[in-house]
């Protein structure tokens, strides 16, 4: 039987308008922080990735391409420092499971002007190794070539099942001074990242 | 059940205060982080997040209290419009100020953050970089001479030859470090001053792109363990070869000038970067405050909605009660609200609804008591078997009781509210007693009357004896008249029998018994002295005693009529039709007198009386008898007898007349034509007309007599009809006896 009581039917009414603006806070966020993955996500490209196994370590070789938006270099050109991070993660791959990760790994390096000396520094975080380049082209292809980068142990993977690696790069937005978050947050010109590059690891 | 705490602190101040409790947290870490906090700053993008979820949920909030406000409103719901008031109220209060204070918040921000930046400080800064730069470039254009004149000696040094070459070099020079390259940037040779340097800092691609194409290159570098440095290098041609090398010099920038340049050029850095995030950082601000803003405002509209309705609880809860009373109901209760004005008025109207109870309910105990009393009266009233009449002062009739009803025969209960003008002119039949109560009722008020009335209706003749008396009351409303009456027919009735009986019983005592003693002592002295008597005088004699004896036996006679006037009827009612009975004594009498005609025109629709056969018999003997009486030695002397149905207000009446075109009734009679012993004649007894109109009132009936203008006597009787016609009793009791009326 249908219940057509006022009384309830109010209830019911509360209930949802409840419901709906729960779903609404909670999705509220999501655009402004969403914001930043969209845009142009192929400013950074991972143009080539591939391992070699040397001594039991896998090393990491690969070329990235790093275009920087006109935002991003006016920063940079105003004395911002930019962090770029290489994030490696090695999985081991399943066709009935989703793929478990092995390892993660992150390559964070720094670009910034000094003005003085007209020069650009990148400075590898990870070892504190500097490179200066009298010119922005140069640091980013710099920046661009990872070479011989030790990326696992061989004794960690099992043999006879799969494994694949995948690289990626992007501007860390949470290293940016405070004042330029927000609008990183909300703008597509800062949300700097490329796709998964992956390929087979085999071991 | 346990559903009610939780509900209970779902819609308290509670989640209000804990909600405003966590944005204002979260405002609170977002502003921190905003001011290059390390501590949130990593939490910045949740914190805005968190805040801008929040506000939704405060903007939700407000939505669903508008939407049940207006619901409320157009329902119409107490204190909806006093809730929506004191919110507009609140909020504006709220708003003037909270915008004021954005407004110049924003303005000192912007001008506090624009005030940071001073051309003249820009200018300072980039002269001073200018400065360090052109004392660097100096000192750069010597190391470059320098180091060209070091290229210059290993022009045609073998690359064995190089590595000792560099070392004499390095240590002739100021350089902290030399180092051959290849046209492909391959090491060659390599001196430094730092044995621990196992390998020495190369040129980048771009610097041997240059040297390549045999332009030198000279920079300021920033090396590491070497701090500032200057590059320089500058290309080789080898001496009988194509091979271009590359001389490399790393010179430390004096540790003096290095701090200076590093100074130098750190604040400028700092000062461009704050100049560059001048517009980022309005914006940062600026959002935090928009957002403080927001919550301020959204929180204070929420809360007046909290606090309007916390404030329209009580007076909503008034108007509910006060409908409540307006309703009936008096047994409202409100909830006790805090200890203020309100809750002083909340008490008084508990205190007022409940006297108002105390009082309605003594109000009903007074009107149960007025209304059992009412009842009690209405039982009596109805119970009496008097008739009892009320009338207001506009004449109108007010109540009647049931026996009223029975003694009228008028359904008076659906008479109330008409006046007794109107009531007699609907019932002909009551138009004696209303000419009897108009007569009287003006007489004044207080003064009682008594009068006996008598009715003709569908039951016959009725004599009511009627009581009358004016109320007096100082209210004009409650003022009027009560009519009181009795049917006194049958008690009349019985108190003339029993006068008749008692004048038959002292006249057969008194006279009647004399008569035979005279009578048998005149028979003994005829007997006695008769045959010793002569002839003349036996005659004589015999002839008195003869006539002594003749008049006791008319005495006698006289004395048994009269007994028989006198005794009480024993009537034997059955339905009787009028018409065969007149039509067998016309026939009887027809021709019986010489000279008289007779003649009988009859109703052949005249309805069933209930009556003694016998009587009515007797009744029509003596009209007839009496009439022919009339005519005695009169020439075209004529009787003429006519049924008819007569229809009254009380129903339908059979009449029966008889008239004749005798001498009429003299004068000295006709007063008394009824009465006992009034004859003209020389022979009657007197009783004829009396016996008629005797049998005519133990039936119930009227008797009337008229002398028409043509001559004669017309005497009409008029009888009650039998109410249910044609279902006559079989045991032969009439339906209705008029004598079992009050029974």
């Amino acid at each position: 039987m249908t219940d057509r009581r006022p009384g309830r039917s109010r209830r019911h009414a509360g209930k949802l308008a409840w419901a709906v603006l729960l779903v609404v806070s909670l999705l509220a966020p999501l655009p402004i922080m969403g914001l930043a993955a969209d845009g142009d996500k192929a400013r950074f490209t991972v143009l080539e990735a591939s391992t070699r196994l040397v001594s039991e370590v896998y090393l990491l070789d690969a070329r990235i391409a790093f275009d920087f938006s006109p935002e991003a270099i006016e920063a940079l050109d105003n004395g911002v420092p930019l962090t770029v991070e290489l994030q490696i993660e090695v999985l081991e791959t399943s066709d009935l499971l989703w793929d478990g990760t092995v390892a993660t790994l992150s390559q964070r390096d720094s670009i910034e002007y000094r003005a003085l000396a007209d020069l650009y520094l990148v400075t590898n975080l990870n070892t504190g190794e500097l490179s200066s380049h009298t010119n922005l082209g140069a640091a980013l292809a710099v920046l661009g070539q990872v070479v011989n980068f030790p990326m696992l142990d061989r004794r960690l993977l099992r043999v006879g099942s799969s494994y694949s690696a995948r690289l990626r790069a992007r501007l860390d937005v949470e290293s940016l001074p405070l004042p330029l978050r927000p609008m990183a947050y909300l703008s597509s010109r800062w949300g700097l990242t490329s796709d998964w590059h992956e390929w087979p690891l085999t071991p | 059940m346990a559903t009610h705490p939780l509900k209970r602190l779902a819609s308290g101040p509670l989640p209000a205060v804990t909600l405003v409790g966590l944005l204002l947290v979260s405002l609170f870490m977002m502003s921190e982080s905003t001011q290059n906090s390390a501590q949130f700053g990593r939490l910045y993008v949740w914190l805005l997040g968190l805040n801008i979820a929040g506000l939704v949920v405060l903007v939700g909030l407000i939505l669903a209290n508008l939407y049940r406000l207006s619901r409320q409103i157009r329902q119409q719901t107490a204190g909806a419009r006093l809730t929506l008031r004191l919110v507009v109220i609140f909020s504006v209060l709220a708003l003037a100020p909270v915008s004021l204070l954005y407004y110049f918040s924003l303005q000192f921000l912007h001008r506090g953050i624009d005030s940071w930046f001073d051309v003249r400080v820009e200018e300072a800064l980039t002269d001073s970089l200018e400065l360090g730069r052109s004392s660097l470039d100096l000192n750069m254009r010597v190391v470059l001479r320098w180091q060209q004149s070091l290229a210059e000696q290993l022009v045609d040094t073998t690359e064995g030859q190089s590595t000792f070459i560099l070392d004499e070099l390095l240590s002739s020079s100021a350089a902290s470090d030399l180092t051959l390259l290849g046209d492909n940037g391959r090491i060659i040779a390599s001196s430094s001053t730092d044995p621990t340097a196992l390998v020495p800092s190369q040129p980048g691609e771009d610097i041997l792109l240059l040297v390549r194409e045999r332009q030198p290159y000279v920079g300021l570098d920033q090396i590491r363990d070497l701090g500032l440095s200057v590059r320089v290098v500058v290309p080789i041609e080898v001496a009988g070869s194509t091979e271009l090398r590359m001389l490399q010099g790393l010179y430390p920038v004096p540790e003096r000038m290095s701090e200076l340049a590093d100074t130098v050029e750190e604040a400028f850095t700092k000062y461009r970067e704050l100049a560059y995030l001048r517009t980022p950082l309005k914006y940062s601000f600026t959002l935090t405050l928009s957002l403080v803003l927001l919550f301020a405002l959204l929180a204070a509209v929420w809360l007046a909605f909290l606090s309007a309705r916390r404030l329209t609880a009580p007076i909503r809860d008034l108007v509910t009660g006060t409908r409540a009373v307006a309703a009936g109901d008096y047994s409202q209760r409100l909830p006790q609200p805090d200890n203020d004005d309100l809750g002083m008025l909340v008490r008084s109207f508990n205190e007022m609804t409940r006297r108002i109870a105390q009082s309605h309910d003594e109000t009903q105990r007074s009107q149960r008591l007025v209304e059992q009393q009412k009842a009690y009266l209405e039982v009596v009233l109805g119970n009496l078997s008097s008739g009892v009449l009320s009338i207001d002062h506009d004449l109108a009739l007010r109540t009647a009781n049931s026996a009223s009803e029975q003694i009228l025969d008028v359904p008076l209960c659906d008479c109330l509210g008409q006046t007794l003008e109107q009531i007699a002119s609907d019932y002909e039949h009551l138009q004696p007693l209303y000419k009897a109560w108009d007569e009287r009722a003006r007489l004044g008020v207080g003064l009682a009357w008594q009068e006996e009335v008598t009715l003709f209706g569908a039951r016959g003749r009725q004599v009511l004896i009627c009581r009358g008396t004016t109320l007096a009351a100082s209210d004009p409303e409650h003022a009027g008249q009560v009519l009181v009456f009795d049917d006194i027919t049958t008690l009349i009735q019985a108190q003339r029998d029993a006068a008749w009986g008692e004048v038959a019983r002292r006249l057969a005592h008194e006279i009647k018994n004399p008569l035979t003693p005279i009578q048998l002592s005149a028979e003994r002295l005829r007997h006695k002295y008769s045959p010793t008597m002569a002839p003349d005088d036996r005659e004589v004699l015999e002839r008195h005693t003869e006539t002594i004896v003749q008049q006791v036996e008319l005495m006698k006679g006289m004395v048994n009529a009269f007994s028989e006037y006198a005794r009480p009827p024993q009537l034997a009612r059955n339905p009787l039709s009028l018409n065969p009975l007149v039509e067998e004594l016309v026939e009887l009498y027809r021709g019986s007198e010489a000279g008289v005609t007779l003649d009988a025109d009859l109703d052949a629709s005249l309805p069933t009386v209930i009556a003694d056969a016998g009587r009515m018999r007797q009744l029509l003997h003596n009209l007839i008898k009496n009439a022919f009486e009339a005519l005695t030695d009169q020439v075209g002397g004529r009787v003429a007898i006519r049924t008819r149905t007569r229809h009254t207000s009380g129903g339908q009446l059979a009449e029966l007349r008889i008239s004749d075109n005798g001498p009429g009734i003299p004068d000295t009679v006709r007063e008394r034509l009824f009465e006992p012993y009034m004859t003209t004649k020389l022979r009657g007894t007197g009783l004829g007309l009396a016996i008629v109109k005797k049998i005519v009132e133990e039936h119930g009936g009227m008797i009337d007599v008229k002398e028409p203008r043509s001559g004669g006597v017309s005497i009409s009787i008029r009888l009650p009809v039998a109410i249910a016609e044609g279902a006559a009793p079989t045991n032969g009791a009439p339906p209705h006896p008029p004598d079992a009326r009050h029974a």
